[in-house]
């Protein structure tokens, strides 16, 4: 599950309108499935690109069997059940203009759905849906994702593209800043451990004999560490504590948030 | 012949809940056979008068509803309200770019190609009903007018022929607007404000001062296809076989410029971003 990052104009949906061949590219070249993009390729991914795009004249239903009958994915049978998956069964012959935001962007998911590609591209796929709606959305992409789908997806929301993502990229006016697995995107140069006791001052003593960088915060009342990437090992620190006299009341690795990382790498 | 039937299918599944096209295609089944039946009905009341006129007039005009001369008059007349399937031709372009499902179909697995070919055979189809609509016209309304049996009932069947190709042409010059436009009003707009009253003026003008150069403006082009039927020209004996003979002519100039119509909605079709 690939997340494509960044912000407003970056060009997160110009790169999926190139590879969806809606627009055309100055320059490069993509793959799909290793071979170059070509109309039968596309028929094989379920995609929703920025807006939903269907007749509005028409009710789901019969959007639904346009797409099947220009993608061929699927039968009409599977119209109902992708129309059941994202609760839209109920208003399947409501015509389309009569729908909420959230509806079009169900119909939308549930167009991308149809046939089960194993590719799917998704634009913003929570774009205007309420939060027990991109609830369901998330949790039908990780459902996705576990049966082994290929997602691309890209979003603004770092939170959402944390929670569901394996791989990222995160752009910046058309360029590519960054790429690979979301852990190691997140991850900082250096080890942060977050550390807690009743006497702050004794646990920073201790900890000192460990690292340098050593940050007190009072507020919070805990004790920051950094280490070199890599070497922060929980139960050793755990341990060298307790052998110093220190009960630990917390004890973290902390992680840089995607949002923390994000908003470095495209210094915003 | 699979990937005509493929394209056909997505085309009948837009249309058939479209309810202005069944609405248009209506009125143009009534306007039809309605424009002749006014047109024969005047020529009815002309010659029926017992007077001297009336009698003067039957010899001059002939029946121009009566075979074969039927084929010819039914295409003139029918030839006038092309408009109105042009404004479903152009609605069922601009509705693409309107609802942004031009971007859909090729996202969901057509080529830019297949796109405007569906489009392309959307054109033929109506092409083809109005003119099965004609040919109906004309052979009742020869057949009614029909005073003995002649051997000639066919000899002007050609006409079914240019007027396929004048329809062909002109509903393609009206997709042409609505592929360039994309917005329906302002391309509808355009279309009824070009085919009336501004070629006609300038064709108009152009007979008088310019050496007849308006018979190569593009609705002109075909709309030479189908002259005006014998009764109308009795006055210009010579101006009409001369508008016969140019028909050969302008065959030829409606085939290129309906070619080239289609070769610029394919060649920019497939350059430009689907915005």
């Amino acid at each position: 599950m690939f997340g494509i990052l960044g912000p407003n104009g970056s060009g997160k949906t110009t790169l999926l309108g190139v590879v969806m061949d809606v627009l055309k590219a100055n320059s490069g070249s993509f793959l799909w499935f290793s071979r170059h993009g070509t109309s039968e390729q596309r028929k094989k991914i379920g995609s929703l690109l920025e807006t939903p795009n269907f007749y509005s004249y028409m009710s789901g239903s019969d959007n639904l069997r346009v797409t099947q009958a220009i993608s061929g994915r699927g039968a009409k049978i599977d119209i109902d059940a992708v129309l059941k998956k994202v609760n839209l069964y109920d208003r399947r012959w409501a015509p389309f203009k009569s729908f909420s935001l959230g509806m079009k962007q169900r119909l939308a998911i549930a167009a991308a759905l149809l046939g089960n590609p194993k590719v799917m591209v998704l634009d913003e796929p929570t774009n205007g849906l309420d939060p027990v709606g991109i609830a369901e959305i998330r949790q039908l992409i990780v459902e996705l994702r576990e049966q082994g789908h290929t997602i691309i997806m890209a979003s603004h929301l770092l939170d959402e593209v944390e929670k569901v993502c394996t791989h990222a990229a995160i752009l910046k006016n058309g360029h590519l800043i960054t790429t690979g697995e979301v852990e190691d995107i997140m991850m900082d140069d250096d080890d942060v451990v977050e550390v807690s006791a009743a006497d702050l001052n004794a646990l920073a003593a201790v900890l000192s004999k460990l690292g340098k960088e050593i940050v007190t915060d009072e507020k919070n009342h805990t004790v920051q560490i950094t280490l070199p990437r890599g070497s922060a090992r929980l139960d050793e620190i755990n341990r060298f504590c307790f052998d110093n006299g220190i009960v630990l009341s917390q004890l973290v690795l902390k992680k840089k948030r995607l949002e923390a990382r994000f908003f470095e790498l495209t210094n915003n | 012949m699979k990937f005509m039937k493929a394209l056909i299918y997505t085309e009948w599944l837009k249309m058939r809940k479209y309810n202005a096209f069944w609405w248009i295609m209506g009125i143009t089944t009534l306007s039809y056979p309605g424009i002749n039946f006014i047109f024969h009905f005047v020529y009815q009341q002309i010659v029926q008068q017992q007077s001297q006129t009336g009698q003067m007039a039957k010899i001059l005009l002939g029946n121009p509803f009566s075979f074969p001369e039927a084929w010819h008059t039914v295409a003139y007349f029918s030839s006038w309200f092309v408009f109105i399937p042009a404004v479903v031709v152009i609605m069922l372009i601009t509705n693409e770019y309107g609802f942004k499902t031009h971007r859909q179909n090729i996202i969901d697995g057509w080529s830019r190609n297949q796109f405007l070919s569906s489009k392309l055979i959307d054109v033929m189809l109506i092409t083809l009903i109005i003119t099965l609509l004609y040919s109906v016209i004309s052979f009742v309304t020869g057949n009614l007018n029909q005073e003995r049996l002649i051997k000639s009932t066919w000899e002007q069947v050609h006409y079914v022929g240019l007027f396929a190709l004048q329809t062909f042409s002109q509903l393609s010059l009206a997709f042409f607007i609505g592929f360039l436009v994309r917005k329906a009003f302002i391309a509808l707009g355009i279309f009824i404000f070009y085919f009336f009253p501004f070629e006609p003026i300038i064709v108009a003008l152009l007979k008088e001062y310019g050496n007849d150069s308006g018979r190569f403006l593009p609705l002109e082009i075909s709309d030479r296809l189908i002259p005006r039927p014998a009764f109308l020209a009795k006055l210009d004996e010579a101006g009409y076989k001369e508008s016969l003979n140019a028909i050969p002519q302008h065959v030829l100039y409606t085939l290129l410029l309906t070619g080239v119509v289609w070769g610029v909605c394919f060649w920019v079709n497939k350059r430009r971003d689907l915005k």
